[in-house]
């Protein structure tokens, strides 16, 4: 044990505690274990506390007696479904059901386009799609607020075009606008899914069973689909779930018409700081969607999730 | 499923289903429509995903900043008057600190995290590696609201530059984790025991050996990680103080006003940077299998 610097047995110091086996998992699991534990577990599980607790609208201090009040909440009216929370809720799914399919249907072409074109065609694809993906959300959901509306763009160059007198309500604010909106945001996630996953595809399986006299039909429902089973079920989950609780998309493209659970839990927090309430609430929303990926990761695990 | 299905079934319909058929129209025929449509179905899509972003462009150098009738002419004033505002300049400066601050924690974190992925067997790896996943599936609205709760009425910590930073850095953690662990398991570790051997220590062989060849995968995670900091909203809005400056929050109450002319030229500056640093990383490495998750297989080739 020579006087060495001090800097220079501080590293022996780590490098004998790298050299055991219980120090280096520890360096290496430890940080992202606390934020995980602090940031992640410790939220959530006080919302599940907050979400059976009643909160003072006056102080907002937390009482703590266990109560069923924040649900009873979310169902007190006549019938018990005519509720905002009941209404958002389901308009919520309805939304990021027809989204989530819609995205399906639009991005397998494409993807199957981009699977089996190489080269300069592929680089400028990728590059077109890639684009919009890694531009701000924000920008993208605005962009589409100067498309609809009664004065927007499409309403506007429809009617300076003489192809209608007045605005079509279509084009207008609202559910249609939304789903839009969410599948333009969205879309690229499916893409690039579907297209890890049939990447990873083995065309020549196709080519001998079309040699065998298998239809281009038969070949897309018993080969194409079950190998790709994965990325379409894991696409659609990272389509699904955001949707389910999209924010800035139904804001601004249902301009007040709409009401999804994101606004809803949103308008609770930050108008009135009504937590248990938003906890409430906010636990429909979480149990559904670890509910969806239960089902999802029995077809899949979760790194086909993350494409890694 | 079945959509999807259906789709290729309308394809497929310009086609018989037995293979004796093929001599009764011209299989190649056959291939060149189905190819055409593909590629008409493909270029529909590309025009889906960009007509709105790029009528947004022209509408920025409009004189009339909301929609295309009446035209009335072309202008920069909404870029002069865009960049002239100091509260877009602020909360510009406050995102890019909030991004590079987030991204660096959780590409610190995410590392470490990755390596004892890959190298170490232990129990409950499993369950980690789920967990080290999950911020980036839990919902913006919902992690937001939790985190909000806890840091108000639980820590008694008020909303500020700090709890955003906590907040994007868990977010950002899982891009880390996923393109950092899918370097990792193509790594070949002879290379470290070659250094070892030759007398390395652990942290001499990390940084000569290990730190350059999975180099690039950092810094994807990295940027990964801080462009969904840059662009998160909805986070940023339960987590933020009134005197926070964010970019998002700033865009957000301008469109909630309508406010185009600004708007416009603001989002499409956005738009073009980030054109710019896109075709800058394509050309020095793969973002598409980043992206996409198939790094592995390309970098073999």
């Amino acid at each position: 044990m020579a006087v060495g610097d001090p800097e220079e047995t501080n590293r022996a110091a780590v490098v004998r505690l790298l050299s055991t086996r219980y120090g280096s998992l520890g360096i290496t699991t430890g940080p992202a274990l606390l934020w995980i534990a602090a940031l992640l577990l410790a939220p959530l599980t006080f919302m599940v506390v907050v979400s059976f607790l009643e909160v003072s609208p006056i102080s907002y201090e937390i009482i703590y007696e266990p109560t069923l009040a924040n649900y009873e909440g979310l169902f007190d009216a006549t019938p018990w479904w005519d509720t905002p929370f009941f209404t958002a809720l389901w308009l919520s799914y309805g939304i990021a059901t027809v989204t989530t399919l819609l995205c399906l249907t639009l991005a397998f072409p494409l993807a199957y386009l981009l699977a089996r074109r190489g080269g300069r065609t592929f680089k400028i694809i990728i590059f077109l799609v890639l684009l919009p993906f890694f531009t701000m959300y924000l920008v993208r959901a605005y962009s589409w607020v100067l498309m609809f509306g009664p004065g927007g763009v499409i309403n506007s160059t429809l009617i300076g075009v003489g192809l209608t007198d007045g605005p079509i309500e279509l084009f207008n604010y609202g559910i249609p606008a939304i789903v839009v909106g969410l599948t333009h945001a969205y879309f690229p996630y499916m893409l690039l899914t579907l297209y890890a996953s049939l990447d990873g595809l083995d065309f020549s399986l196709i080519e001998a069973a079309r040699d065998l006299g298998a239809s281009r039909v038969d070949v897309v429902r018993d080969h194409v689909v079950p190998l790709t089973l994965p990325g379409i079920i894991g696409g659609s989950l990272f389509v699904f779930v955001p949707s389910v609780g999209a924010f800035i998309t139904p804001r601004f493209l249902g301009q007040g018409k709409v009401q999804m659970i994101g606004m809803l839990i949103e308008s609770r927090v930050v108008g009135t700081y009504s937590i248990g309430y938003a906890s409430a609430a906010s636990m429909f929303v979480l149990v559904s969607i670890i509910g969806a990926m239960v089902v999802a990761f029995r077809y899949v695990t979760i790194e086909d999730l993350g494409g890694g | 499923m079945a959509t999807e299905t259906g789709e290729r079934t309308e394809a497929g319909e310009t086609e018989p289903d037995y293979p004796g058929a093929d001599r009764l129209l011209d299989h190649r025929r056959v291939e060149r429509i189905l190819r055409g449509s593909l590629y008409a179905v493909a270029g529909l899509l590309l025009a889906f995903l960009w007509v709105p972003l790029g009528i947004m462009i022209t509408l920025s150098f409009a004189q009339n900043p909301v929609t295309l009738f009446p035209f009335e002419g072309l202008t920069l004033a909404n870029y002069q008057l865009a960049l002239a505002s100091e509260s877009m300049r602020q909360s510009l400066v406050g995102s890019l600190t909030i991004a590079s601050v987030a991204a660096s924690i959780a590409t610190v974190l995410g590392v470490l995290a990755s390596f004892a992925l890959t190298r170490y067997r232990f129990k409950f790896r499993e369950l980690y590696r789920t967990f080290g996943i999950i911020p980036m599936v839990v919902p913006g609205i919902i992690l937001g609201v939790a985190l909000r709760i806890y840091f108000q009425s639980l820590l008694d910590v008020l909303p500020g530059f700090t709890t955003v930073v906590l907040a994007h850095s868990l977010y950002g953690l899982p891009f880390v984790i996923l393109i950092v662990t899918a370097r990792l398991y193509t790594f070949d570790e002879s290379l470290e025991e070659a250094a070892r051997d030759l007398g390395a220590d652990p942290i001499t062989t990390f940084r000569d050996v290990t730190f350059p060849v999975i180099a690039p995968a950092i810094g994807a995670g990295f940027l990964f990680a801080w462009i969904r900091s840059f662009e998160d909203y909805i986070r940023a809005l339960f987590l933020a103080g009134p005197n926070t400056d964010v970019l998002t929050i700033w865009m957000f109450s301008r469109i909630k006003q309508l406010d185009a002319p600004e708007l416009n030229a603001v989002s499409s500056l956005i738009v073009f940077g980030v054109a710019v640093a896109l075709a800058v990383a394509m050309n020095y490495g793969n973002v598409t299998g980043y992206v996409a998750g198939t790094v592995a297989e390309d970098e073999e080739n």
